[in-house]
């Protein structure tokens, strides 16, 4: 038994998501309260005791000159030491995200913003601060349904499932969560073919004036952005051929995202025959 | 792995973990590339399929860039008498940009490169300043001091 499996564990929860059983203990039952709203969306409870995946929080309780510090393992690596409970809890929530998205075993998760539009979907695949988040926000005031702000989950149709999990919308240093509703729009419940995905990342004064892609150039720049390309990739590469099949596929700098999720809309509305053809 | 698009292919090295996107030219190029057919009878394919002219230098261009992508076996090496064309000189002979073989290549990301997710802001902080990106382990990203991440992953 290893040394972290000695340090007796009080409590803990399993659950599934996106084929994946992932298991999370702490040292004290009501940390466990704080932990549902920090599992990745689309969880499920299980009731299963063999996991895929283990995390390990201890919450540190100051002792004399100790200071208690608070612990997070990924397996047997630490991921957290830290006296704030929020930052672990952070890590563990990120963590949890990102190792759903490394190993589904069902799903390809590409780092991607997603909105749905008029019964497609629209993907803005890119690295952090690409302006991802910003887009998918505006898009979201204009109309479009609310997907996901950070992965596009792809089945083996190209169709893009919901990853709904709060906006995390970057305000100076700090990161403010909020829910499609606060910006008076609602979560996608259903997979959707992609109609459209937009490669795109904020400059100064930048203009909108995007160009069309090929099926390839779009294939290979999603594959730049998607998590399992490297353990799976003959399903990868199959769930991005579906998708891209049927997409319109634009590339382009833009300035501010509310003009650009304006214009991108209604773009998107003017080739709408054109992509119903070609789908 | 090869995965055909339309007039495109994307050929993925599952051993390399590498990806290449081929244009038409190339593509029409890597497929009929057998060991049998001379570089004359390439050209022929590539006017008969795709309209461009049987030159046989884009043919020479597009096995250079296939063995630079290490898409053919064995290696291939063009002969002193071919010569070599600059790509400037093609597109005056043959026209059209798009009719020249391109090979467009990519080193498939690890699941903290595609994943680097940054929970600071590099807003003011100078070069090289780690943003503390987290999941996965060991993925590492820093300020680019213009404001940006750059992963390191």
């Amino acid at each position: 038994m290893d040394k972290l499996d000695r340090l007796g564990w009080a409590a803990g929860l399993a659950f599934d998501a996106y084929g994946l059983r992932i298991g999370v203990r702490v040292n004290r039952p009501e940390a466990l309260e704080c932990l549902s709203e920090r599992l990745p969306p689309g969880w499920k409870p299980s009731s299963s005791k063999i996991v895929d995946r283990l995390f390990s929080l201890w919450l540190g309780r100051p002792r004399g000159s100790a200071r208690g510090y608070h612990l997070l393992y990924a397996g047997m690596v630490r991921r957290a030491r830290t006296l704030s409970l929020d930052e672990a809890l952070d890590t563990l929530e990120s963590d949890l995200r990102q190792t759903v998205a490394a190993f589904s075993r069902d799903r390809v998760f590409v780092h991607a913003g997603v909105v749905g539009w008029h019964g497609g979907a629209i993907l803005i695949p890119g690295r952090s601060y690409s302006g991802k988040t910003s887009l998918v926000r505006e898009l979201v005031r204009a109309g479009a349904v609310y997907y996901s702000d950070e992965f596009a989950v792809l089945d083996g149709r190209g169709r893009v499932h919901p990853f709904a999990k709060p906006l995390s919308i970057r305000e100076g240093a700090l990161v403010r969560r909020c829910s499609a509703e606060e910006l008076g729009g609602v979560c996608g419940v259903n997979p959707l073919p992609v109609r459209a995905i937009v490669l795109t990342g904020y400059r100064v004064a930048g203009h909108w004036r995007p160009v069309r892609l090929t099926p390839g150039q779009a294939l290979l720049a999603l594959l730049a952005h998607t998590v399992p390309v490297r353990r799976r990739p003959r399903s990868a590469l199959r769930a991005l051929q579906s998708a891209v099949s049927g997409a319109v596929v634009l590339k382009g700098v833009r300035g501010e995202a509310d003009v650009a999720a304006r214009a991108l809309l209604a773009r998107l509305g003017a080739e709408a025959p054109a992509v119903a053809r070609a789908s | 792995m090869v995965t055909e698009l339309m007039d495109e292919v994307l050929v993925y090295d599952l051993e390399r973990h590498r990806a290449h996107c081929l244009n038409p030219p190339a593509a029409v190029v890597f497929k009929h590339c057998d060991g049998k057919r001379s570089v004359e009878d390439l050209a022929r394919l590539l006017e008969s399929e795709l309209g461009a002219p049987a030159d046989p230098d884009c043919v020479w261009l597009a096995l250079d860039r296939l063995d630079k992508a290490r898409l053919l076996s064995p290696r291939v090496r063009r002969p002193p008498a071919a010569g070599r064309v600059s790509r400037r000189d093609l597109i005056r002979r043959v026209g059209i940009a798009a009719l020249l073989p391109v090979v467009t290549s990519l080193l498939a990301p690890t699941p903290a490169q595609a994943a680097a997710t940054c929970v600071a802001n590099c807003a003011s902080q100078p070069f090289g300043t780690p943003c503390s990106s987290t999941a996965p382990a060991n993925c590492l990203c820093a300020c680019d001091g213009s404001g940006n991440c750059i992963g390191g992953c």
